[in-house]
Formats: structure tokens, sequence, C-alpha cells
């Protein structure tokens, strides 16, 4: 039964043009991330060597190149950025639209007449999500793969394989959270616009708020895979530094960066340690929306937007 | 023309009014406050300590007989930097959650044939709403605003002075220009959707795009922000280097300005930080001088605003063919 209601959201999603849009928007940025990484390292790598002759004929030393030692998935750093924003955002949207479509059209009610139990549903319907996520990341996956390959003209090793896929697998659970947090949003909610808007202001604090409050990171810090160092010894951030660890958006890119390598190397349970609590937030988050789902009123219809 | 006086204020008084019983909207604005006053607290503890510095050292010059001190490096308007990037991201929110609010009430309640039934043209109907809007965005800057002033005030010990006052109001003169062109885009979307919430959506793309994605790849293109501190000080080159290697490579510089220059958010961004001093180079220049290095900024943000003010307009007039209390 589980994989009947999965099958019948997935249906509904394919008929989305929002979702399928996004969707599109999303994969075009993830080949963009690869033809971007390597049209601004091929440019630097000239603008190196332009700098290395005006050096030479001023007499002085050129320093080494600061790009020499950086690893072949750097390419795909953007990535990186694109998930937290992109990404999340995508996964928001598919989380609202699994859920609030069996209420505008009252497909709920219909549901629940008949032998369906609220667990059963419920678990179809994040299952049809992590399906969906798991489908488009797999395809960004491929993109990635493939722009690898045609930069560095050669296909990426098996090493090279096994981080992009951890490195999706990654990315996977920081979009499933998102998509839990859309579904949840819907259901704490009685107006459609109330649950997107509340779901997109979560989204804000997690993203923007919190890595400030920790780390000091301006909001447009955000946009850039490579930030300065920003102070943080004020006595402020000794008490917010605290909250560092549980700032999902800022430890998912740590962890990304050191799977794709472009971030200083780390001991393996430094990286799993940074990934443990969107695991807590993921549990959390399928247990608040099985329980709320328990209780929701299927009677009521949303459809007064 | 008198009923035109009566009808536009009663319209935007009505937006305001209704606008403000939104309890997502407050929830937003709530959200902008706190992490307004929590950007400008981090600046302006840092930027009391370098006062105080300051202020140390200039009185022991003049304690010594010292015949010019010289003047303060501090720039307390910087310190908005933070302020203004959250207005860039979260001000566009509320302000596309703001136009789409206002189509979506009107068609949920069913109030818009009732309006309509009046003697309100399209027209006033539009100017109305949009008149009713700008002024809660401008209670909305102005909110933001009075708190990043009394913040660097209170916890970074400098007040504004009258010069830099005519700056601050500038800069969020043109915040408020910014949002009313995200107000029109939510509007818009949701008046040309026969599902509202699916406008909202379109519009929170739109918003994705423009204020995110763009910038993002600008800053991904720009040769000089590859490492940290900058790649051009990693060679040890001054800028006539930088711009002398600079000019072998125009046709990508002119294709990585070009889409940041695509982005309304990058031309209020850049006005609003040269109004504000975070660029070391604007801080010298008198008023005058602001503006004509900024001119370009403005225009585009005029012109996108005028644009947008007269899709909006248009927009208005049209919306009596979308059926009414459809669902979503």
């Amino acid at each position: 039964m589980i994989a009947t209601i999965a099958k019948h959201q997935l249906l509904l999603l394919r008929r989305q043009r929002i979702f399928l849009g996004m969707m599109c928007l999303f994969l075009a940025m993830a080949a963009a991330a690869g033809m971007l990484g390597w049209s601004s390292h091929h440019t630097i790598v000239r603008v190196y060597d332009d700098a290395k002759q005006l050096l030479a004929n001023a007499g002085k030393p050129a320093p080494p190149n600061p790009f020499l030692l950086t690893p072949p998935l750097s390419l795909l750093s953007n990535m990186t950025i694109y998930i937290p924003l992109l990404g999340a955002l995508l996964a928001l949207v598919l989380g609202h639209l699994s859920m609030i479509e069996d209420q505008t059209d009252g497909t709920g009610r219909l549901i629940f007449s008949r032998p369906v139990s609220r667990t059963t549903y419920v678990l179809g319907t994040m299952a049809s999500a992590s399906s969906a996520l798991a489908a488009i990341l797999a395809a960004s996956w491929w993109v990635s793969a493939l722009s690898l390959a045609i930069v560095h003209r050669s296909i990426p090793s098996v090493q090279e394989f096994g981080q992009l896929t951890l490195f999706y697998g990654l990315s996977w659970s920081y979009m499933f959270a998102f998509a839990l947090i859309g579904m949840v949003t819907v259901l704490l909610t009685q107006r459609r616009s109330l649950a997107l808007l509340s779901a997109i202001g979560v989204w804000l604090i997690v993203t923007f708020a919190v890595p400030q409050f920790t780390s000091g990171l301006r909001p447009s810090a955000s946009l850039n895979p490579i930030t300065d160092p920003v102070s943080t010894s004020q006595r402020f951030f000794k008490v917010t530094a605290k909250a560092r660890p549980y700032s999902v958006v800022e430890q998912y890119k740590a962890a990304s960066g050191r799977i794709l390598q472009t971030a200083t190397a780390e001991p393996v349970w430094e990286t799993m340690r940074r990934v443990l609590p969107l695991a807590i937030l993921i549990i959390g988050l399928v247990l608040a929306t099985i329980r709320l789902v328990q209780q929701h009123d299927f009677s009521r219809s949303a459809s007064n937007e | 023309m008198n009923s035109s006086r009566l009808h536009i204020p009663a319209l935007a008084g009505h937006e305001y009014r209704a606008a403000v019983r939104s309890r997502i909207l407050i929830v937003l604005l709530a959200i902008l406050v706190v992490v307004t006053t929590v950007s400008v607290y981090i600046g302006a503890v840092d930027y009391r300590s370098q006062l105080s510095d300051y202020m140390a050292y200039r009185a022991a010059a003049q304690a010594s007989g010292l015949a010019q001190v010289a003047p303060s490096p501090l720039a307390p308007l910087s310190l908005l930097r933070g302020a203004l990037e959250y207005l860039e991201i979260i001000g566009a929110i509320i302000a596309i959650a703001l136009g789409y609010l206002g189509v979506s009430r009107e068609r949920t309640n069913r109030t818009l044939a009732l309006v309509r039934s009046r003697p309100v043209s399209p027209s006033e109907l539009a100017a109305g709403n949009a008149l009713g809007a700008l002024g809660l965005i401008s209670t909305l800057v102005a909110v933001t605003a009075s708190v990043a002033v009394v913040c660097i005030g209170v916890i970074g010990h400098d007040w504004v002075n009258g010069a830099q006052a005519v700056k601050l109001l500038l800069a969020y003169f043109s915040a408020i220009v910014y949002m009313w062109i995200f107000y029109c885009i939510g509007a818009i979307a949701t008046i040309k959707s026969q599902v509202a919430a699916n406008g909202l959506m379109i519009a929170l793309g739109i918003w994705l795009i423009v204020v995110l994605i763009m910038p993002q790849i600008g800053d991904t293109l720009d040769v000089d922000n590859q490492i940290p501190g900058g790649l051009f000080h990693a060679l040890n080159l001054v800028k006539a280097d930088e711009i002398s290697i600079l000019n072998n490579f125009k046709t990508y510089e002119k294709i990585r300005t070009g889409i940041e220059e695509a982005s309304f958010a990058q031309h209020f961004q850049r006005f609003a930080f040269a109004m504000t001093d975070v660029k070391d180079k604007y801080r010298t220049l008198s008023l005058w001088q602001l503006f004509g290095k900024k001119i370009h900024d403005i225009e585009w943000l005029v012109l996108y605003s005028v644009t947008f003010g007269f899709g909006l307009r248009h927009s208005f007039k049209s919306q009596n063919k979308v059926p009414q209390g459809v669902q979503p």
C-alpha cells in the first residue's frame, strides 16, 4: 500500500509544472556548476601566466600558482552552494506539494474513507518525496560526472566516482530534511500561502541567519564558495559558537568540502560528526510529520485560496 | 478627478490595514528586524573598540600639542552592510508576499467583484493598492532603518550626523524602490495565475534567479574572488598591474558584468553600499560625486520600477478577465 501511495504521489508531481520548472532549473545549474568552474579556473590559469610574465619583466619572482594543487572535484564546488540555495527550495516546494494537493483537491478525505492507515499514507508520501529527490540528484550526478569527463578530458577515477556519490548522498539527506519541513508547515497551518511562506521563513533562518549568529558570516558570504575568514573573537561569538556544530548548513558545506577535497583534510569521524545534527533533524522531522498526520483534520479542505 | 482623490486614498488605506493584519507578514518582519539587529550588533561591538582606540589617540595627540590630528578612518554607516543584505534577501520576500496577499485576499474573500461594482476604475484600484503597498513598504524600511541607527548609536557609541543621515535616507529610499519592484512581481504573477499559490511560487522563482543565482554566477566568475584574500593580492600585484592584466580578458569580464547587471538586486546593492560607505573608495566622495558614479545603477532601478509599475497597472486592468473564486 505504501508503494501504491508513493506511486500516486509521483504521478501527481509529474503533472506539477511549477515543480518541473524548478527541477529543470536545478539540473541546468548542476550543468552550469561544471561549466562555470571550468571557465573561471581556465581564466585564472591564464591570468596567472600573464601575471608571471609581468612580474618577470619587472624582475620580481612569481609566487607559486595558487591553483596547482586544486583537486579535480573542486570544479563542482559551486554545487555546495546550489544545494542549500536552490536544492533546499526545490525540496521545500516538493514537500509542500506532496502534502497540500490531497487537501486542496479533497482526495485526502477520499483516501481515508478506504482502509488505509494514516501511518501508511504518510510513509507513502515520504517515500515519494525521497524517490523524487533521489531521481533528481541521480540526474545531477550524471551531469556532474559528464562535466568532469569533458573538462578533464578523461573519465573520473573510481575514487572520484565514490566521492561524487557520497556528496550526492549527503545532498539527498539535506534536501530531504527540507522536503519534510515543507510537509510539516502544511500540517501546522491552515492556509496554503501561510504554509509556503512559513517554510521559506525556516529556510531563511537556517541558510542565512544561523550562520551569521554562530560564525559571523554575512548573507552574501553564503553565495560564494570561497569565504574570507571572519573574526569571531567577540564575547557574543563565545556564546553563539557553541551552536555552530548544530548549524546544519555550515556543517553540510564543511562535510561537502571534505568529501570533494576542497576543504582542509580532517579525520573521517570528524566529517561523520558533522553529519550527525542533520541525521537527528531528519529523524525528528519524520517523527513530527507522522505525529501531525495522525492528528490532522483531513476533512477540512485548504481550498480557500 | 475628484472621485479619484477620494477612492485612491480609501483603497490605499484598506490595503495598508489589511496587510498589517497578516500574521505571516508580521513574522517575516520580526525575522528581518532580529537579523538586522544581530548583524549591526556584531559590527558595532568591534566598531566601539576601534572608536575608543581612535579617541584615545586623538586625546593623546591633542594633549601633546600636535598641530594636525589624523581624521577618523571609521565609517559608522558601513556597519549597515549586513542589514542592507538582509533587506535585499528577506525584504524582497516580504514585498512578494505583500503583492501576493493583496491580490489573493480579494480573490479568496470574493470582494473584487464587489469593489468593481462600485464606481471604481481599474486604474484607481491599481493606484490605491500600489499606494497602500508603498506605504507599508516604507513603514517596514523605516522600522529596519531606525533599529539599525539606534544600534549604531547605543552599541557602537557613534550617532549618525546630518550628512550621513542624508546618505542613509537615499540608501533606504533605494530599498523602497527595490522592494516596490518585487511587490509588482508578486502581484503580477498572482493576477496572471488562476491558482493564486502558483503565482506566489513563480514570483519566488524569479526572486531566486535575480537575488541569488545571478549574483552568485557573477561572484563565481570574478577572477579576484577565487581564493581567500583575492587572487591579485596573492600574486603580489598592484592595482595598475591588475587593470593591465584584466585588459586581456575584456570579453570574459563583459559577460560576467553583463550577468550581474541584468539583476536589479545588484544595482540596489551597489547604490546602497556606495551611500553607506561600505566600499573604501566611495568614502571620500561628496554626495554629487557619488550620484555621478552611481547614475548607471539609478537609471536601471528607475527603469525596472517604472516598467513593472506599468505592468502592474496593466495586470490590474485585465484582472476581471480571470474567473474569481477559482480553486488552487
